[in-house]
């Protein structure tokens, strides 16, 4: 006896009818679908026969049909069922019984917009400059019509002038083939809501370059000096990531009083294995952020990666009361990690990795001895040697190099 | 096997290290002795030599003491001087790093913790066990006392032997 079953009268097994098997099973807990249609047919030799309801027409039919319809139509009726194969009919058009069967009747030349893909309006509809004409632009609107109108005018053309009067000033497409919320602007390719889309993202690139060649003549001093000491453009300082992580006020107390000046923590990267990080004091915040940025960009330092996504080994740093263990990480498994070294992460190119702060979590500290951690890796290699053993990366070696 | 006395030679080779010292000792028995064979097979230290209270004659050409030194060869123990030899370890150094990097123990003298093969494979790919972290850092092994004798944890999974694990050495 299945154990699964309830237990039941036993004479209400012989009442009932044998109960019938469920069509479609009732927990699906996997996204295929049930395969119904694949069950082979109960009596295989049984089958309807193709063509039955989709025999040519007769002769006498087409003479019924010539009286309904013109020439031209029945041209179009012959031609039809010379090109459909009545057989073909029979074989595709019926109602479709398996699962993924639409629930309802239609014939999908419609798109609609909650069910099908969306359809934009194109974007160059848009015209966010647009203006509604006020009663001078409408009184103009309407000398131009006299102006124009020919001698001959009727009511009809002054009907077909009122129906195609605009309203708004700005783009023609904008007042007649306006994006509708119906179909809603969805973002494209490479489209955010903050940024504009791609095509004007160019044209804002464009600019940029246009301000920042004249940029360039007013270049700091402390930018020339960078720049001289790292051996970088002015582009590829630009495009490092740098990112100031931690901000706050320090005093010195002085016999005049109180002295604060702004504190802040930045770090540098280049996304594919260099990390620094700097700080810098200032009275001005603004100052004392570009400052550490640079200081930041100088100290940059190739951090050891493992197949350029995740770190040698478990490390771990401690800066004082903070103590931070970082592991290393599978591939996929992504950055679970804390903000602070998430955006270290982020700057110097690691994938994958896990960290876990013990003790204190002061943000200053914990930066440092994030970078600290990510320094004191061991280099397999430099391990090899020290040992006078020959290690192997077994994963290189199993998939040929191609990890 | 006295776990005590294993445990304050780790804790001297950490010390050892850290102050930078070519040559140390450690008190003779056959588990330090068994131990300091297998650090030496794995390549953590350069040299074993059993000798008395003053360090044995360095050898001519490796500069430091050595087993097979045909010069001065090694002192048989006796009844006599059995009590006073010591084990004498040549530490290593590599880019300013000592090899021998952090040795800790496992098993604790009140808390003896052994492992079955099962177990050690997972340790050996780094996953966690009850008891034993996974070994997961380059250059880290684990230390076990086995029927075999003192084998790092890959030996062991290799010849299918679980045992006592003794110490960690990063």
């Amino acid at each position: 006896m299945n154990v699964t079953r309830p237990a039941r009268c036993l004479l209400c097994s012989f009442s009932r009818a044998a109960t019938p098997g469920t069509r479609v099973p009732r927990r699906q807990f996997h996204p295929t679908p049930a395969s119904l249609t694949n069950r082979k047919p109960k009596f295989p030799n049984v089958k309807s026969s193709p063509g039955e309801n989709f025999k040519p027409y007769t002769e006498e039919q087409k003479a019924e049909l010539a009286k309904q319809y013109t020439e031209a139509q029945m041209a179009a009726i012959n031609a039809g069922e010379a090109a459909i194969d009545p057989k073909d009919l029979a074989d595709q058009l019926h109602e479709r019984s398996d699962p993924m069967s639409f629930k309802y009747l239609d014939d999908f030349s419609v798109i609609e917009p909650g069910i099908d893909h969306h359809q934009r309006a194109p974007l160059s509809n848009s015209d966010f400059k647009f203006q509604f004409k006020n009663n001078d632009d409408f009184a103009e609107d309407f000398g131009r019509f006299i102006a124009e109108m020919p001698d001959d005018a009727t009511g009809a053309d002054f009907v077909r002038w009122a129906d195609n009067l605009r309203v708004t000033k700005g783009k023609e497409e904008n007042e007649l083939n306006a994006p509708s919320a119906l179909v809603p602007d969805f973002f494209g390719p490479g489209e955010t809501i903050d940024e504009p889309s791609v095509s004007e993202q160019k044209t804002a690139a464009e600019l940029g370059v246009k301000e920042r060649s004249a940029e360039a003549e007013e270049m700091t001093d402390a930018l020339k000096s960078l720049l001289l000491a790292t051996g970088y453009t002015e582009r590829q300082v630009k495009d490092l990531r740098t990112k100031t992580l931690v901000m706050h006020s320090v005093t010195n107390q002085t016999r005049l009083g109180k002295v604060r000046r702004a504190y802040r923590l930045s770090i540098a990267g280049n996304g594919n294995g260099l990390l620094g990080i700097g700080e810098a004091k200032s009275d001005e915040a603004a100052d004392a952020k570009i400052q550490s940025q640079y200081r930041a960009i100088r100290n940059m330092q190739p951090i050891p990666r493992y197949e350029n996504r995740t770190i040698y080994g478990d490390v771990k740093g401690k800066v004082g009361a903070t103590s931070l263990q970082l592991m290393h990480r599978p591939p996929g498994f992504g950055l679970r990690v804390q903000h602070l070294i998430y955006e270290m992460c982020r700057a110097g190119g690691i994938h994958d990795l896990s960290a876990r702060t013990g003790r204190s979590r002061n943000p200053m500290n914990t930066v440092k001895a994030a970078y600290e951690a990510l320094m004191s890796q061991r280099n397999p290699d430099q391990i090899a040697h020290a040992l006078g053993r020959k290690l192997v990366d077994v994963r290189k070696v199993y998939y040929a190099g191609k990890v | 096997m006295s776990l005590v006395n294993l445990s304050a030679v780790c804790s001297h080779l950490n010390n050892a290290t850290k102050a930078r010292l070519a040559l140390t000792s450690i008190p003779n028995s056959n588990l330090h002795l068994k131990l300091s064979l297998a650090l030496q097979n794995s390549g953590y230290i350069s040299s074993v030599v059993r000798g008395g209270p003053t360090p044995p004659p360095a050898h001519p050409i490796l500069g430091y003491p050595a087993a097979n030194d045909e010069v001065e060869g090694i002192e048989s123990i006796t009844r006599d001087n059995v009590a006073s030899r010591r084990l004498w370890l040549g530490l290593k150094y590599w880019e300013n790093e000592s090899v021998l990097g952090k040795v800790k123990m496992v098993s604790k003298p009140t808390r003896r913790v052994s492992i079955d093969v099962e177990a050690l494979r997972r340790v050996v790919r780094g996953e966690d066990t009850e008891f034993v972290g996974g070994i997961r850092s380059p250059g880290e092994s684990l230390y076990l006392s086995t029927d075999r004798g003192i084998l790092e944890a890959r030996e062991c999974v290799e010849k299918k032997v679980g045992g006592l694990v003794l110490c960690r050495v990063l």
